[in-house]
């Protein structure tokens, strides 16, 4: 599809200034650098020296080894935030549905631009960065980086970003184990009908990484506001259904709820932070739920 | 004021109330296709009995309003006795309409006496039309209470022989004109064109003379050629043998031809002696044909056959003959033929409705296209 990149709108973007991405782990302890840890980065304090590899910054470079022992050796200094970003989006195609009263505000639409707000949160605050797109036999990934350029390759992959299939399962996720590390911080775009998304984030949460899900939710799923015959279509089942809107309603959104209501328990109990989006609403709210003022402490 | 329908089988198109109301039927059977992920908590019912259900509700009353105008409108709605009871002025042509406004007041509506009964607002109408005629049309069309008021010049031009009388008691009202100033000229004595034969110019001599007793400056001609004269000249035609077509038609166009006796022409059926002697023989008969006149002699025009042709009354008889018949009188003092009321009245034609019915389809046309083609029924 040919777009062009995806921008923040700037009433969002003033609203981001207000936010910042902190952990759990950040609660209660301050010091120098948001968040401590002893991995190693591009910080002051040196960690150790590395053999020099392709595509590491020149300026790295330690030279006076290299007229010790004529050979590049990259300083290894401790990253002051060591924490990495991992934005998860469902790219299956049940992301793609829109409501019929904005056609061109699909779910994956909306995830998008919520992950543009991630990355710019993260970018602001000097945390590293990086994304999966999560597709039946097609895991887009990018490895956590921090940077300007990050957030420009960003913007091309969410362009050329289509939703279609299923979620990927388990054995296409195993690259995502190995990447994760075991404090980053991991949210999850998705709408949360597929039940290996929410084991794959309970899975993540179990192992100690911190992970935060919003459920990307359609006016049509909330309100129901059919009226008249319809043949409804799951998109990756291929599964129809005929009835009559105003017949279903009252069932559906009854079913719905409890559908919800199981799914919010499940979350709690593995210890996710969770929300739900709804397409009507401001695509920043999530943030404000998860990182605004007094969210954590709550 | 009785409403009545003059046709009202018309009524019977009201059986097209059913298309809008099968349009609106809701279709169960339509399905809109549409992508919904969430299809794992919609539970399949069996469908809803099909209940008679109908979608927009103002749309269809619309609709159906507008159907049933259109039946209205075929079986032809009017009112009896839906009329227009205020003052009517009527003027004859002739009449200053400066004058006539003075002496109607400055709010009453003017209409010529003249055919369509016009504004005098609107010009002057033709004159020459029958007046009295017109005045009784007008009263008889205007609805019963309907105060009227007719002005006419002192002299009144365009009467009839009969006397006017009205169904209610009309205001008469006299306005002095200048009388006799458009007096009519005698008509001018007819102008002979005689067409002969080769050697009978012995007959020309009594026509000639009769022209010249007609009149000072005598019109008259002859020729023995066979070309057609002016259609307002007589054409005497002396030729003996079977007239030519072109004569005929000449006659038939409107033209008067006093034919001789040796003239071969089917007279017409209505032909009639017009002219006897002191025995009681007829001279010259004669009918109408086509828009003309055709008179022919019976006998030779000489003395010897017909004495008549040396009568001193010869002259004023052959002008009376050829002469177009004369106008009767139409002209009368206002004053000695004021109308008379107490004719009974005649029943008005009932008021169709059909303009304003029109007009009213066509708004519930207009609303309808409005709420049907509003934006707000098509979700992108």
């Amino acid at each position: 599809m040919a777009r062009g990149p995806l921008q923040i709108p700037p009433e969002i973007r003033s609203r981001l200034k207000r936010l910042s991405l902190r952990t759990r782990s950040d609660l209660g302890t301050g010091g120098f650098g948001l968040h401590p840890s002893r991995n190693k980065g591009s910080g002051l304090e040196f960690a150790a020296y590395r053999a020099y590899e392709p595509g590491d910054e020149p300026r790295r470079i330690d030279w006076k080894l290299f007229a010790r022992s004529d050979k590049f050796f990259v300083r290894e200094a401790e990253q002051e935030s060591p924490v990495s970003v991992w934005i998860l989006i469902d790219a299956s195609a049940s992301m793609s549905q829109a409501d019929r009263a904005r056609p061109d505000w699909s779910r994956l639409d909306a995830a998008e631009l919520m992950a543009l707000c991630i990355a710019e949160l993260a970018q602001q605050q000097g945390d590293r960065f990086g994304w999966m797109t999560l597709q039946d036999g097609a895991l887009g990934l990018a490895e956590p980086r921090g940077g300007r350029s990050q957030m420009d390759r960003l913007q091309i992959d969410l362009a050329r970003l289509q939703a279609g299939g299923t979620f990927p399962d388990a054995a296409t996720l195993a690259a995502l184990w190995e990447r994760i590390g075991a404090h980053d911080l991991v949210l999850l775009l998705s709408d949360c009908f597929d039940e290996r998304a929410i084991a794959m984030i309970e899975r993540l949460a179990k192992a100690g990484r911190e992970v935060l899900c919003v459920q990307m939710l359609t006016v049509e799923e909330r309100d129901f506001p059919f009226d008249g015959g319809y043949r409804f279509l799951d998109p990756e089942t291929g599964e129809a259904l005929i009835g009559d809107g105003k017949a279903l309603r009252d069932n559906f959104l009854e079913r719905f709820a409890a559908a919800r209501a199981m799914l919010d328990e499940r979350l709690d109990a593995a210890g996710i932070r969770h929300t739900a989006h709804v397409l009507d609403e401001p695509v920043d709210l999530p943030l404000h739920t998860f990182f605004g003022r007094g969210a954590l402490s709550a | 004021m009785t409403p009545l329908l003059l046709a009202p089988l018309g009524l019977a198109a009201l059986a097209a109330l059913v298309v809008p109301l099968l349009i609106h039927l809701r279709r169960r059977t339509e399905e809109v296709p549409l992508d919904f992920a969430a299809l794992r908590w919609l539970e399949a019912r069996p469908r809803p009995r099909r209940k008679l259900q109908l979608d927009e509700w103002l749309l269809l009353a619309l609709r159906l309003l507008l159907v049933a105008c259109l039946a209205l409108l075929l079986a032809r709605p009017a009112v009896l006795g839906w009329e227009d009871d205020s003052a009517q002025v009527i003027v004859a042509p002739g009449v200053d309409p400066a004058a006539a406004r003075k002496v109607a007041g400055p709010d009453a509506p003017l209409r010529w006496i003249a055919p369509g009964f016009p504004e005098v607002a609107a010009g002057a109408p033709a004159t020459g039309t029958p007046i009295a005629s017109l005045i009784r049309q007008f009263d008889a069309e205007l609805p019963q209470g309907a105060p009227l008021t007719i002005i006419v010049p002192s002299v009144l031009d365009g009467v009839d022989a009969g006397q006017l009388r009205l169904t209610r008691k009309a205001s008469w009202r006299l306005i002095e004109s200048k009388a006799g100033a458009e007096q009519p000229a005698p008509p001018a004595s007819p102008a002979l064109a005689v067409r002969h034969a080769e050697g009978q110019a012995g007959a020309l001599r009594y026509f000639r003379a009769a022209a010249s007793a007609w009149s000072d400056t005598p019109r008259f001609e002859a020729s023995t050629g066979a070309d057609l004269p002016p259609r307002a000249s007589v054409l005497v035609w002396l030729t003996p043998g079977p007239v030519p077509q072109a004569v005929s038609d000449w006659i038939g166009a409107g033209g008067t031809a006093l034919l001789g006796d040796t003239a071969q022409i089917a007279m017409p059926a209505s032909s009639a002696a017009l002219w006897r002697d002191g025995a009681g023989n007829a001279l010259v008969e004669g009918g109408v044909m086509g828009a003309g006149r055709v008179l022919r002699f019976t006998r030779p025009l000489a003395p010897a056959a017909m004495p008549a042709l040396l009568d001193p009354a010869f002259a004023a008889t052959l002008r009376d003959l050829v002469s177009p018949p004369a106008r009767p009188p139409m002209r009368v003092s206002a004053a000695a033929h004021a109308p008379a009321g107490g004719i009974a009245p005649f029943p008005l034609p009932p008021r169709e409705l059909a303009p304003w019915l029109a007009v009213l389809i066509a708004l519930v046309f207009l609303a309808e296209r409005l709420l049907a083609t509003r934006r707000r029924r098509f979700p992108a």
